[in-house]
């Protein structure tokens, strides 16, 4: 390619010699079209001028046309056919249609070899620079048919390149920082877990630690964000939002860590395993010719790659990229097409991107890097579910589907069965270039991914879905399905390759379900709307552990070691009764928070468990063991407090009772006062004037009662 | 404990109040009669006729002869207690808000609203200068200029007066001169409500702010918070234990916008020093505006949006509680 480059510079060069020499050719008009007859103004011959040109006419020679003028409005398209002199004139016919969308071009070159073939290159000079700037931004990788894809450069980038410093000059690099232990909070001797709270209408944000019995606050700050928390997914991070871009918190004090300047930031997303950073911001900063989308590097803070929003064109979906499990991949969807990009280097995977006409949405599965999208029905061709394995885009599995209104796909968090919930019709019509169905009904179409050809299990249900839910670990899954008042709660499970059904609640007032991060135990709710029913319900045996409710709930969040689960009224929902409550999984209250204008309540996630499943194994079998020990401790705290507490009272009590003391010695020195103001009564207590006291009996009416006495 | 229902009212209840031995109940409402009750049985004993508006505000003097009503028609009247009649009528330039006897009860005091050009304003008048009796001549006139007056008692012993504000101040006036005394801000939101410890050395203040506070009478020193999640309508001390009971609720415009469950329309108990919550009691179901503490400590009663007057009388449990300290 060097090489290349440098025969164009010299090309160019030879370009510049042909413009010298028409110069000249009009000199020599002029000499000729002169006026003999006129006297001779010359200097002589020998005469040398002891003026400078510059004295005579400097504020002249600054215009001065320079060599380097122009350049910018020229441009070098390379990679275009090579052809003889026959056909120069169809190419030069086929650049210029091209290239004359971009402006009015004053001159095109087509260097030659010694044939008279034309180089593969030409160069094009627009009548101004911006034209120029255009051309190359439009055209630079135009495909113009399979073998030629246009390189297109500025003239002046020649230079740039050109005069790139030979010596490298290292960047020095940067001092190294220590942010201290940042998973200092898994090491915390109780195992308490930390929460972030929003509060006052978003004016207050702290961290708290869920200790016991009281939550010992960590850190509270004003305006920490300016509008939500969010925890990394390994809970290593908080980030906070601001109008220059966002922040991010960790170690023991939660000193900032990073910076990342993207304005106006409405957006974020952590890949799953914290190394990248995708912010997105609706209006980016124009000043810094920002982009919407801007993906970072979390431990350096390098922005890695940018990208534009297309969201004038469709509605912004959030994340608009989604990672692969082990951030290997990222991938986004645009209009039928979905580009796929590789870690660390950020370019598309394969450099091309996988055209699926009708595609409509796609997933990763948490586990591996499988990418499941799901194409619509179009005419005659059935609506289609696929599973493709990345990088080698290798088919894993299709399955057909007819009469689908819609899809929904859903991963169970260890990505052994992938849940598709498909809307079908059984009549469907076009009203105003959108499709009405009518007659809904639903299948859960379960994809048993660890087995070999993964089949698939079909569920069928009448009724309309508000929710579903995988078990987190395990093979259960809920769903709420029906119409207020006959709304039920329906569980199956996957037992030796086939679905069962398990047990189904009916009647009940749900519309949310929150399972354990650790399973079995669910937490069913009726937010919102519903007033905030909760149930906790075993789902070993299906015994309802707790029926309760937490009056308008807007919220419900189980801890990351699915020990307790939190609700909350948020003030953004939910103007009166703001605060959250802490239960345990067993649906017994611990503690209400009452707080003005809260608004969000976030356990602090937790990274995976380093114990090996012997371990944990061995754990849950001695388990009898610890718990009395914890029992022990528990009930050592809990004295402990409540020891303080009784000494906090006596001392409160104390200051009271000597600010009685004071107050009633004030009041005896002002009795004779108090007697002369009323006509020398003492009224001071209820009994210290008896003989104004009546005895006096009042008979009234209690119960009339009539017997029949037997005869 | 199951309460006595005293049902004499046809609209909401704005007031209610014992006499200085607690034998006789007296209560306003946003009818035009108020009524006085006999406390040990819920019988009633009188009503009081004469009001053409509704009645915001009653006190009765020390040896329970005379009553007093301030009232929305812009009067204020004194009442004979035992015969019911009607012996002075004050005429003002607005509502009457609220209305009280002083100490000796040859004083009264009314605090009147703002409207129609005049500014909120307390007055007093001698009850035995018979001009001033005929409310052409004040004692003491002073106005409270842009902060309305929403509740106003007597200070001990016939000297001064305390006012709570819609913005939340506590002021003190001087009876005779009709200067402020001392203005203190401790409160957020109106001041719904003002009543006296037994012995007037202390007072515990109601707030829209959703808080009751307690304070110094003589140096407006604040001494303890309770805090509740709803505006405080009326709050009362227990002459013989150290318990505070709170009324309040959801505001009654809003009432019919939310159940009653989230309304919260208890009767709630604090304890005095500690400022923790440790009873509740369920009964109205309407915002509780007016509550108030038998004098001997063994009874209470509350009034309320729902128009009920409920007199509870405590179980011996109640008693034997105790915190632990």
């Amino acid at each position: 390619m060097n090489t290349r480059l440098s025969k164009m510079a010299e090309d160019s060069d030879l370009m510049r010699n042909e413009d010298d020499l028409c110069l000249e050719d009009a000199e020599d008009v002029v000499v000729e079209n002169g006026f003999g007859e006129e006297p001779n103004f010359s200097d002589p011959e020998d005469y040398i001028d002891d003026i400078t040109d510059d004295e005579l006419v400097g504020d002249l020679l600054k215009n001065k046309p320079k060599e380097t003028d122009g350049f910018e409005s020229v441009i070098v398209v390379d990679g275009i056919p090579q052809v003889g002199q026959e056909r120069q004139e169809k190419l030069e016919k086929v650049i210029h249609k091209i290239y004359s969308k971009f402006g009015k071009i004053i001159t095109e070159h087509y260097p030659k070899d010694e044939n008279l073939k034309t180089k593969g290159y030409v160069f094009l000079e627009y009548s101004c620079p911006a034209h120029a700037l255009e051309a190359v931004k439009m055209t630079n990788g135009y495909k113009l048919d399979k073998q030629h894809t246009f390189s297109v450069n500025l003239l002046t980038d020649f230079d740039k390149y050109e005069n790139v410093c030979d010596d490298l000059e290292p960047p020095t690099p940067q001092p190294y920082v220590d942010h201290g232990n940042l998973w200092y909070w898994l090491e915390d001797p109780d195992c308490y877990d930390q929460y972030s709270v929003i509060y006052e209408g978003g004016a207050m944000s702290a961290v708290f630690l869920n200790s016991h019995p009281e939550p010992t606050p960590l850190r509270t700050r004003e305006r920490w964000t300016e509008s939500i928390l969010v925890w990394s997914p390994l809970g290593t991070y908080l980030a906070t939002f601001h109008q220059r871009g966002l922040a991010l918190w960790g170690g023991e004090d939660f000193r900032q860590i990073m910076k990342f300047q993207h304005s106006r930031i409405q957006f974020i997303d952590f890949s799953p395993k914290e190394n990248y950073l995708v912010t997105f911001s609706p209006e980016p900063d124009n000043r810094d010719d920002q982009q919407e989308i801007i993906i970072w590097d979390v431990r350096t803070g390098l922005k890695k790659r940018a990208f534009h929003a297309d969201h004038l064109n469709e509605p912004t979906v959030w994340p608009m990229f989604k990672w692969s499990p082990n951030d290997k991949y990222f991938a986004r969807m645009t209009q039928e097409t979905l580009s796929i990009y590789e870690t660390p280097s950020f370019g598309l995977l394969d450099k091309k991107s996988l055209k699926v006409a009708g595609m409509r949405n796609f997933s990763w599965s948490p586990s591996d890097n499988i990418i499941a999208y799901w194409v619509a029905e179009d005419k005659d061709v059935p609506a289609r579910v696929t599973l493709i394995e990345i990088p080698s885009r290798r088919e894993l599995r299709a399955k057909n589907l007819f009469n689908v209104a819609d899809c929904k796909m859903h991963w169970q968090k260890c990505g052994d069965y992938l849940c598709v919930k498909v809307d079908r019709y059984s009549k469907s019509k076009k009203e105003k270039s959108e499709w009405k169905y009518s007659g809904l009904y639903y299948n859960f179409e379960i994809f048993h991914m660890r087995e070999k050809q993964i089949p698939v299990d079909s569920v069928e249900i009448k009724e309309y879905i508000t929710a579903f839910a995988w078990e987190p670990v395990g093979s259960k899954f809920a769903v709420i399905h029906g119409e207020t008042p006959h709304i039920s709660v329906s569980f199956y499970g996957i037992k030796g390759g086939g679905i069962s059904f398990l047990k189904k609640f009916e009647r009940k007032q749900f519309n949310h379900l929150f399972w354990s991060p650790n399973g079995q135990f669910i937490v069913l709710a009726g937010l919102r709307t519903m007033n905030g029913s909760l149930e906790f319900v075993d789902t070993s045996d299906f015994t309802v552990m707790a029926q309760s409710d937490h009056f308008m709930a807007t919220d419900v969040e189980w801890d990351p070691t699915g020990r307790y689960v939190s609700s909350g009224v948020s003030h953004w929902a939910h103007k009166v009764d703001n605060g959250y409550w802490l239960w345990t999984f067993q649906g017994k209250i611990i503690r209400r928070h009452p707080m003005d204008g809260f608004c969000q309540m976030l356990w602090r996630p937790r990274p995976l468990t380093l114990l090996s499943e012997e371990k944990i194994k061995e754990i849950k079998k001695n388990l009898k063991k610890y718990s009395a020990q914890f029992e022990i401790k528990d009930r050592m705290s809990l004295s402990k407090a409540s020891k303080e507490l009784v000494e906090k009272r006596k001392k409160v009590m104390e200051d009271f009772r000597s600010y009685r003391e004071r107050k009633r010695e004030e009041f005896i020195k002002l009795k004779t006062q108090r007697l002369e103001l009323r006509d020398g009564v003492d009224t001071d207590e209820l009994d210290s004037h008896l003989e104004n006291l009546e005895e006096e009996t009042v008979e009234f009416f209690v119960k009339e009662e009539l017997k029949v006495i037997e005869e | 404990m199951k309460p006595l229902l005293l049902h004499g009212h046809e609209r909401a209840i704005t007031q209610i109040k014992y006499n200085r031995e607690g034998d006789l109940l007296f209560s306003c409402a946003k009818d035009h009669t108020p009524n006085v009750w006999f406390s040990l049985n819920g019988e009633r004993l009188g009503t009081f006729n004469g009001h053409n508006g509704a009645v915001w505000g009653i006190d009765v003097n020390w040896d329970s002869t005379r009553v007093i009503t301030g009232a929305a028609d812009n009067t204020c009247r004194i009442w004979d207690l035992e015969t019911g009649t009607e012996i002075t009528t004050i005429s003002t330039e607005n509502a009457v808000r609220s209305c009280g006897f002083s100490y000796s009860g040859k004083q009264i005091m009314y605090t009147t609203d703002k409207s129609m050009g005049f500014e909120s304003s307390v007055y007093v008048f001698d009850l035995e200068a018979g001009k001033q009796l005929l409310g052409e001549d004040s004692l003491m006139k002073a106005q409270s200029s842009g902060n309305k007056i929403t509740s106003a008692i007597w200070g001990p012993l016939d000297e001064y007066i305390i006012t709570g504000h819609e913005n939340g101040d506590l002021v003190k006036w001087d009876v005779l001169t009709g200067n402020q005394i001392q203005r203190v801000q401790e409160h957020k939101g109106t001041i719904n409500d003002l009543q006296h410890y037994k012995d007037q050395s202390m007072f515990i203040t109601a707030s829209k702010d959703k808080t009751a506070k307690l304070f110094d009478t003589a140096t407006f020193e604040h001494l303890k918070t309770y805090k509740t999640e709803r505006p405080v309508n009326s709050a009362a001390i227990s002459p013989i234990r150290d318990h505070v009971v709170l009324g309040g609720g959801q505001e009654a415009m809003d009432v019919t916008t939310t159940s009653a469950r989230a309304g919260k329309f208890d009767a709630r108990f604090f304890h005095l020093v500690f400022e923790d919550e440790f009873g509740r009691v369920k009964d109205h179901f309407g915002p509780i505006n007016s509550v108030a503490f038998h004098p001997d400590g063994k009874s209470y009663s509350s009034g309320g949006e729902d128009g009920y007057v409920r007199v509870h009388v405590f179980d011996p449990p109640y008693f034997d509680f105790l915190f632990e300290c």
